[in-house]
């Protein structure tokens, strides 16, 4: 099992759940996050004053899968949440050794 | 104080519980408490888990805390005594509820009392029940534990189980004692109401409510009659209070909450979705389906925790310490304010609707709440009037207006007038929403409260802004018209009385109510776009890319004016606010926040960039609509060129005067036109450019004592002047002289010709008035060659001040700057103007920029740069 952590623009969360969804992911975790890449942030102006907006707004996605499902995932994620600029985000993948089901006990295949 | 372990599963008396010993010393407890759970579910599935009900279950509980008692007691020599408290206490022991025994020896407790003590609870832990257990010595109630405030609560409904009655006697009188200071006892209770509440966002109104709880539930109904019972003498008589609202709603609730226990088999007092059918169907609610059933249980919660919480809050006044000091003081003729709330001065008489209206102001203006006894009174003569009896004048019209300013009391008001039934009677289309209950995954509220609790929100954004608010906060003192986000706000969501999507119908059902109030075009257009919108800024700050420029530009485009912008960002923090408590985050909020700036950005710095075209949205609406006298032509010739936002700016009426103003305009000649609006005064000018024009013009409105709060001047590249400003006449030139306005007409044409030198004739004024320095903030002067694509953009931030404008146009002229575009706003105190300048037709450079700023610094320290 991997688990894939992605973040991506805020606007572009719903088009990367549905294509999750399409792919029979079942389940998936969402966080509003704050942070930056490459994109570094800009400086803005409100009405005369100069702010720096160091942290941008991103949305943080975790879905567990199984090993085999991990390229398709990747791959429809980077499609949907692209927009070719600075700013599209990351996806990480990372390994999971056991995975439980709280209401019933059970260790996940 | 002693604590008794709870068993494992791997004790022995757990194992012999559950009846696997012949000599199980629970087979005899056990199958009477089977039995009477047994007979609570058949009455609570059939809606007959009354008060009765759990009385009879409480007794049958007794019983069998006793037959245990019976063998617990021979481990001790000490006189021990089992006491029910809380609400085993009270005899309303549901079927899953906490058993909260109190166990007290007489003596000092050892190891025989300890061997005692479990063995009366291990017995019970057994039996599988929930136990809240004290077990103490009677030396410890010498001085009651007012750190544990709930323990000293229960006591009060200190109960005698089993023991030795004369030792409970002894309890009871120490409890007394140690309680007599029933402030204290009364801050207990009043702190632990407030910390439960907070829990509930301090409303009602919950889509799925905890019937013990929650604001209005049943914990509510036992702390009114604690109140009452340990401050018996400040309610002696002076309120009317109605103790069977308070059996009827206390009714209801246990029976919904025995029906939750016994379909969720535990102790389950949120009444969910999922349980409200079940809950609906045995309390024997009528309808034709499921969800009609289900409409009728849950406006009859409503309606009687409603009755709880006005008792409760009446209750509160009356005993809180603050208010218990006011005298009764006399209000104009008919009013007066007591500590209980504003009251009508004759309570026979009934009082005529303008009073009830009245009653709110003079509450809101002193800080207090409208009475119960004034409410019942609404409330027992609404259905005698109806809407237009409040309305029928412009006096009556601007009151209820006003009485809708956003400040410290407003929710709470507006609350009481919902709940006794005048706010529905005067705007009917909000009844609409009343209780109303649309279920989806992120409301928590009924869609009435929803809506109050937006208000809510605006009202603590001027009345206790949190740090982090300050800056929404400063939006709300920038709106002209705050009371028109709040009517919006009211009628956003009335459109959700039907299931079908609300937005249309919301703004359908405005319309009615701005015949009613006979708003101003523009009052309505306010009022119609914001309800409209309502959803539109929340769409583009979460589900669009807001970095992207394009997104914020045609979002800029919808909104039009950083007027609406203000009111619409407001109105979504607000809206999203009262979905529910988790649903603004500080990220939805920052999001929204940036999206604000940068479409305040683009509508200020990008302002003169987009021009009207021939196809522009709205001009076939101007067309349409142009008076006869004005042609086709004379339209386009005068609109092409203008900032597309010019559009969305001003109302047909103010842009066919416009046209009108432009008609044979010759150099140095003026065409103007003044107004007035309310307290303000409205100069139009059309002229046709010439250096200094727009200082000379400011100049002018100077000399006559005029402050200007806003204003737009907009030059088109062939050369034509539009100025519009809206004024105060501070020093009361138009109110006082009849010629006042013939001989603004008159210097201004003089002014336009130059056969005046404005500087002249403001010297006299220069010192006294406008050279006045009142620094209070910092002054920002801001020049940017980035947002605009032909204009150097100028901003600046500065204390407002008489001849401000004046001053600092003079200073760009000074420096060979042309004013092209103008955007003047005044907010409190404080002065915002963006300016669009060029030198010799182009941007400026950075030198150009930088001595532009310099020289502007000086003026607005005060060093007269402008003379």
């Amino acid at each position: 099992m991997k688990l894939i952590k992605s973040i991506v623009r805020p606007n572009k969360l719903d088009d990367v759940c549905e294509a999750l969804e399409r792919l029979n992911v079942s389940g998936v975790t969402v966080t509003d996050v704050r942070g930056h890449g490459r994109q570094k942030g800009h400086t803005t102006v409100y009405r005369g004053r100069e702010y720096s907006v160091n942290l941008l707004p991103k949305v943080q996605l975790e879905v567990v899968v199984s090993d085999h499902l991990v390229d398709e995932i990747i791959r429809a994620i980077i499609e949907t949440a692209r927009t070719g600029e600075i700013g599209d985000g990351r996806v990480f993948v990372l390994p999971v050794d056991y995975g439980y089901n709280i209401r019933t006990g059970e260790r996940d295949a | 104080m002693v604590t008794i372990p709870k068993p494992t599963q791997g004790d022995a008396l757990w194992r012999s519980a559950a009846g696997e010993t012949a000599d199980n010393p629970l087979g005899h407890v056990a199958p009477l408490l089977a039995a009477a759970r047994e007979e609570f579910v058949r009455q609570a599935v059939q809606g007959r888990g009354d008060r009765a009900a759990l009385a009879r279950y409480t007794d049958q509980t007794d019983r069998l805390v006793r037959q245990i008692f019976g063998a617990a007691q021979d481990l001790t020599d000490t006189p021990l005594i089992v006491c029910a408290i809380g609400g085993y206490g009270r005899r309303a022991l549901c079927l899953h509820s906490d058993l909260d025994l109190l166990i007290v020896f007489q003596g000092a407790i050892a190891a025989p009392e300890e061997r005692a003590a479990s063995a009366l609870l291990q017995p019970l832990w057994d039996l599988r029940l929930a136990i809240g257990h004290h077990v103490r010595e009677l030396s410890e109630f010498d001085r009651l534990e007012m750190g544990n405030p709930e323990f000293v609560l229960a006591l009060l409904d200190a109960r005698l189980v089993a023991g030795d009655d004369r030792l409970f006697a002894v309890l009871l009188e120490r409890v007394r004692d140690a309680t007599a200071h029933h402030v204290e006892r009364l801050d207990v209770l009043l702190s632990l109401v407030s910390q439960r509440h907070v829990r509930f966002n301090d409303t009602l109104y919950q889509l799925e409510p905890d019937v013990k709880d929650a604001p209005g539930a049943l914990r509510d109904i036992s702390a009114i009659r604690m109140m009452r019972s340990i401050a018996a003498d400040t309610f002696d008589g002076t309120v009317q209070f109605d103790e069977s609202r308070l059996d009827r709603a206390e009714d209801l609730f246990i029976r919904i909450r025995s029906v939750l226990h016994a379909q969720s088999g535990r102790n389950m007092n949120v009444l969910k979705h999922e349980l409200q059918e079940r809950a609906a169907e045995a309390l024997g609610y009528q309808g034709s389906h499921a969800g009609k059933r289900v409409e009728a249980l849950m406006a009859d919660y409503f309606r009687h925790a409603r009755a709880v919480t006005r008792s409760l809050a009446s209750s509160r006044r009356m005993i809180a310490p603050a208010v218990a000091q006011i005298e009764r003081r006399r209000i104009g003729k008919s009013l007066d304010v007591a500590a209980d709330g504003v009251r009508f001065a004759d309570s026979r008489a009934t009082p005529m609707p303008e009073l009830w209206i009245e009653a709110f102001r003079v509450a809101l203006a002193n800080g207090c709440a409208v009475s119960e006894v004034a409410l019942a009174s609404i409330e027992q003569n609404i259905g005698r009037y109806a809407v237009d009896d409040f309305v029928s004048t412009e006096d009556s019209r601007q009151q209820l207006l006003k009485l809708l300013s956003p400040r410290a009391g407003l929710y709470a008001r507006l609350s009481e007038m919902h709940e006794c039934g005048l706010l529905g009677c005067l705007f009917p289309e909000f009844e609409k929403v009343h209780s109303r209950v649309i279920r989806d995954f992120y409301h928590r509220y009924t869609v009435d409260e929803h809506t109050l609790l937006a208000i809510r929100t605006i009202e603590s954004l001027r009345s206790s802004p949190s740090s982090e608010r300050q800056r929404f906060s400063g939006l709300l003192d920038e709106i002209v018209a705050p009371q028109l986000l709040i009517l919006a706000l009211l009628y956003h969501d009335v459109g959700k009385w039907r299931d079908e999507e609300h937005v249309s119908e919301s703004v359908r059902l405005a319309q009615p109510m701005f015949d009613r109030f006979q708003m101003s075009d523009e009052g309505r257009r306010v009022v119609e776009f914001l309800i409209a919108n309502h959803l539109e800024m929340s769409r583009v700050a979460f589900h669009r890319d807001s970095e992207d420029p394009q997104v914020v530009a045609r979002f800029a485009a919808v909104v039009g004016n950083t007027d609406l912008l203000k009111m619409l960002c407001l109105l979504t923090l607000a809206d999203i606010e009262a979905v529910s408590p988790e649903a603004l985050t500080p990220w939805k909020e920052e999001l929204l926040w940036r999206l604000y700036v940068d479409t305040y950005n683009q509508l200020t710095r990008g302002y003169a960039d987009d021009r009207v075209e021939k196809h522009q949205a709205g001009l076939a609406v101007l067309l349409a609509g142009r008076p006869e006298e004005i042609s086709t032509e004379e339209l386009s010739r005068f609109i092409s060129g203008l900032p597309r936002r010019y559009l969305a700016l001003y109302g047909l009426a103010s842009i066919y005067r416009h046209v009108r103003l432009s008609r044979d305009i010759h150099p140095n000649e003026v065409h103007a036109s003044l107004e007035k609006h309310g307290d303000v005064w409205e100069l139009s000018v059309v002229t046709l450019d010439k250096p200094y024009l727009f200082s000379n013009v400011c100049g002018l409105l100077s000399y006559f004592g005029m402050n200007i709060h806003r204003g737009q001047a907009i030059t088109t590249p062939d050369g034509l002047v539009l100025d519009v400003f809206e004024f105060s006449d501070d020093e009361k030139f138009l109110a006082q002289n009849v010629g006042a306005s013939t001989e603004i007409h008159r210097l201004l044409q003089a002014v336009v010709a130059q056969s005046v030198n404005v500087p002249t004739l403001l010297r006299g004024k220069q010192q006294s008035v406008i050279y006045r320095h009142r620094r209070m903030l910092d002054t920002i002067v801001h020049l940017d060659n980035q947002h605009s694509q032909r204009f150097t953009v100028l901003e600046i931030v500065a204390d407002d001040a008489l001849g401000l404008l004046y001053r600092i146009s003079r200073t760009v002229s000074h420096q060979g700057c042309n004013v092209e575009l103008a955007l003047i706003s005044t907010e409190g105190t404080k002065a915002v103007d963006v300016l669009h300048v060029t030198k010799g037709g182009r941007k400026l450079s950075s030198t150009e920029q930088f001595a532009l700023k310099e020289a502007l610094e000086r003026t607005l320290e005060g060093a007269h740069e402008a003379d």
